[in-house]
């Protein structure tokens, strides 16, 4: 899932203080699982808000909306009675779903109540860990499902590099290295030849932003 | 003030089958008891054989009950009630109470169980403590479980007459009943042996257990020497000559004796941490699986359903275990019953248009009493004890608590704070185990409570959400409590923990958004701090006072 973090509310108050009636969005999705976007968040930040700026003597009127998911037109459709009764919409969705609320509404100014993190997994609680970068060209099948372009800090395809020292990474003796933990998973798997296999290098330079369309669905978007 | 209740019931179908695991002495009575009640048990041991065909430690002396074990091994071996299983372990455990989908390993086969209930009925194991003594395993320094195999056997006893046998007890480590006991078996048992003398160098005797002191007297009258050390005696050669200064005597004491017996010390079970990740159950205070909480009934889990039984629990003798077993019968009948149950409906209803399964609610519950299905999280009527704390973790304010919903505490907290008299408004969110009650035996006891005192009750304080903190001083509570039971004391395990996560958490965001801290106070109550529950409220009050109303009123 999208990994996101609340901003810091400091920021979130300085980027709403022209605005006297805002509408919070969350959405019913990743920054839910995560704990950071869902119905609970949005009634959370708006209690801040409100006491915030009726201290500052500057009251704000907030409405609260949780969406299924905002990186979806169909569901950001469900506003359109109500968003203009706001002057601003302040999203707590990832990056994907506040740009596409953006680009539903483009009259109106969309803020966002979170930073947009990380892909990652969920070990507990609360506590996520990043799992993959969205390269685009996934090596996992060869490096016994760990992801040396996230784990590894050079994100080398093909390694390790003269850092790595006794399991751990040269950056730091809290980091392990990627291509030692590699190398264990594919050894204990009897699949070490795997690691001898050159990867041809990533072009990272660039890079412009991707579009997919899922194989078998082209003509569907050619007919539009 | 809303009252939890829950009318609208339904009846449902529960598993009946019980799942022992452990099959030593307490998990062949427990299967024999359940099995007794005419459910039926499947019992799992990992050993071979069952434990009664090892003579146990802790048994010398009680002949007749050992007597009585193997009978009862006889009988569930061919009881069509039990099956057991040998040489098998447990690999999972899905589900809830009443429905538990248990997984086990037999050699290579794994065979899956519904069952409704599971006992967990562990061993304790023993360990060496020669080395706190400084002494090294030899044939003169025996361990207390050598001594007993030396005389659970009547060839190897002979070895002991015309023998001087010294034991050390209870200056390896703290004294133990349990530890004294086995000393004292012993001892009695040396003492029908020929020309065989026995002196017990001790720290503390515990002899809080039945019979104990009794042994004691006895062992003393037959001729046993009892040195009281407050430290270790000198121990020569690896225990050829053991001295002590005589502090009454006023000169050392010297003894060599043929054969020294060193105490051990009773550990939990190794098993226990593997059975308590696969149950989810707590581990307790050195491996034990229970916790420390004046809430729990003595065999009794975290989870309903899921009960512990004497050593699993606490080191304990066979009579204790043994009582341990008759409770968990007794409890397994008021679960399991015919099979069928009567549960609320609204106990905890999850809202599945709202609910996206990020896990928060299975992984926070203390209870295990949830699951999950193809759309949504489960709740298990039978398992959930309506704590909330679920409700109050849930992302989507997915799950509503019976008579306890969202909308039914805003609207409480809203009528708390009509601003009266011009004293402050304090919301005081009390869990009903606790401040609820403290409060109102405050008020009976017409004690100082302030004008402006709303108390609302919560069935635990870990369904006080931090949004209702926030929401009270959105309404224009000038000030708030958070009332929940003192640490160790939460019904629900760590209700009280996530209350106080959570006033931490609004700590800080009031900083944030500039309102004071001391307008916000979590306490630690107990229900009979009525006059407790009057100075903490009334000097709440004070402090608001000081601080004058909220400014956002």
């Amino acid at each position: 899932m999208i990994v996101v973090k609340r901003k810091p509310f400091e920021e979130i108050k300085t980027m709403l203080k022209d605005y006297k009636k805002v509408l919070t969005l969350g959405c019913g999705t990743c920054v839910a699982v995560c704990l950071a976007g869902g119905e609970k968040e949005v009634g959370i930040l708006n209690a801040e808000l409100s006491m915030a700026r009726k201290i500052d003597g500057n009251p704000i009127d907030l409405g609260a909306t949780t969406l299924e998911r905002q990186c979806d037109m169909e569901f950001l459709d469900e506003l359109e009675n109500v968003v203009d009764e706001y002057e601003a919409l302040l999203s707590m969705a990832c990056g994907a779903g506040i740009q596409f609320l953006a680009e539903r509404y483009p009259n109106k100014p969309v803020l966002p109540a979170v930073d947009t993190t990380f892909i990652g997994a969920n070990r507990d609680v609360g506590w996520y860990e990043e799992k993959c970068r969205s390269c685009g060209s996934c090596v996992l099948g060869w490096t016994g499902g760990i992801c040396p372009v996230t784990m590894c800090a050079k994100g080398l395809y093909n390694g390790p590099c003269g850092g790595t020292d006794n399991g751990k990474c040269e950056i730091h003796q809290d980091q392990p290295c990627a291509w030692f933990m590699i190398y264990e998973r594919l050894a204990a798997q009897g699949r070490l030849d795997l690691i001898m296999e050159f990867q041809p290098i990533t072009a990272w330079q660039n890079q412009k932003p991707r579009t997919l369309v899922q194989p078998g669905y082209e003509k569907q978007k050619e007919a539009g | 003030m809303t009252d939890m209740k829950h009318t609208d019931m339904e009846e449902i179908n529960i598993a009946t089958d019980v799942l022992v695991l452990g099959g030593g002495l307490t998990g062949i009575k427990a299967a024999s008891e359940i099995a007794g009640s005419g459910y039926k048990v499947i019992l799992v041991e990992k050993d071979a054989e069952l434990g009664s065909q090892k003579r146990p430690e802790s048994l010398i002396g009680l002949e007749e009950e050992y007597k009585g074990l193997q009978d009862l091994e006889d009988k569930i071996k061919t009881d069509s009630n039990v099956e057991i299983l040998t040489q098998a372990s447990l690999v999972s455990a899905a589900g809830v109470t009443g429905d538990f989908i248990a997984r086990l390993s037999k050699g290579e086969e794994v065979i899956e169980h519904n069952v409704g209930a599971i006992v967990v009925a562990t061993a304790f194991a023993t360990g060496a403590l020669n080395e706190k003594y400084g002494l090294s395993p030899a044939d003169n320094v025996l361990t207390q479980s050598q001594m007993d195999e030396l005389l659970a056997s009547e060839a190897d006893k002979e070895k002991l007459a015309n023998k001087a046998v010294a034991f050390l007890v209870g200056l390896g480590q703290e004294g133990n009943p349990l530890v004294l006991e086995r000393v004292l078996r012993s001892v009695l048992a040396l003492q029908e042996i020929d020309g065989c003398d026995v002196y017990i160098y001790a720290g503390e005797l515990k002899v809080a257990s039945n019979g104990l002191e009794r042994m004691y007297k006895e062992s003393r009258e037959k001729g046993a020497v009892y040195f009281k050390l407050t430290e270790k005696p000198e121990i020569i050669e690896n225990g050829k000559t053991i001295s002590f200064f005589d502090t009454v005597a006023r000169r050392d004491i010297e003894i060599s004796p043929d054969f020294i017996v060193v105490e051990e010390e009773l550990r939990a079970d190794q098993l226990n941490e593997e059975i308590a990740e696969i149950l989810r159950i707590n581990v307790g205070p050195s491996g034990f699986l229970q916790n420390d909480n004046v809430h729990f009934f003595p065999v009794r889990s975290n989870r309903e359903g899921i009960f512990v039984a004497g050593s699993t629990r606490e080191i304990s003798g066979l009579p204790s275990a043994w009582t341990d077993v008759e409770n968990i019968a007794v409890e397994v009948r008021d679960l399991l019953g015919d099979g069928k149950k009567s549960v609320a409906k609204n106990k905890a209803v999850v809202d599945e248009t709202k609910c996206v399964i990020c896990l928060t609610c299975y992984r926070c519950c203390p209870h295990g009493a949830i699951y999950w299905g193809d759309k949504k999280a489960i709740i298990s009527p039978v398992a959930c004890q309506g704590c909330g704390i679920c409700a109050s973790e849930c992302p989507m304010d997915a799950i509503q608590i019976g008579g306890f919903d969202d909308g039914a505490m805003n609207e409480e907290v809203k009528n708390g704070v009509v601003s009266g008299n011009g004293t402050p408004r304090i919301i005081a969110f009390c869990c009903q185990n606790s401040g609820f009650e403290a409060g109102e035996m405050a008020d009976v006891f017409k004690l100082q409570l302030p004008d402006g005192l709303r108390m609302i009750k919560v069935p635990c304080a870990g369904k006080i959400d931090l949004d209702y903190i926030l929401n009270a001083f959105v309404a224009g509570a000038d000030g708030v409590m958070v009332m929940a039971c003192h640490p160790g004391n939460c019904k629900s395990e760590n209700g009280n923990t996530y209350a106080q996560w959570r006033v931490n958490d609004a700590y800080r965001m009031l900083e944030e958004v500039g309102l004071e801290k001391d307008r916000l106070c979590f306490v630690g109550t107990a229900s009979n701090m009525g006059s407790g529950f009057s100075s903490i409220v009334v000097d709440m009050e004070k402090r608001i006072n000081e601080l004058g109303l909220s400014p956002l009123k």
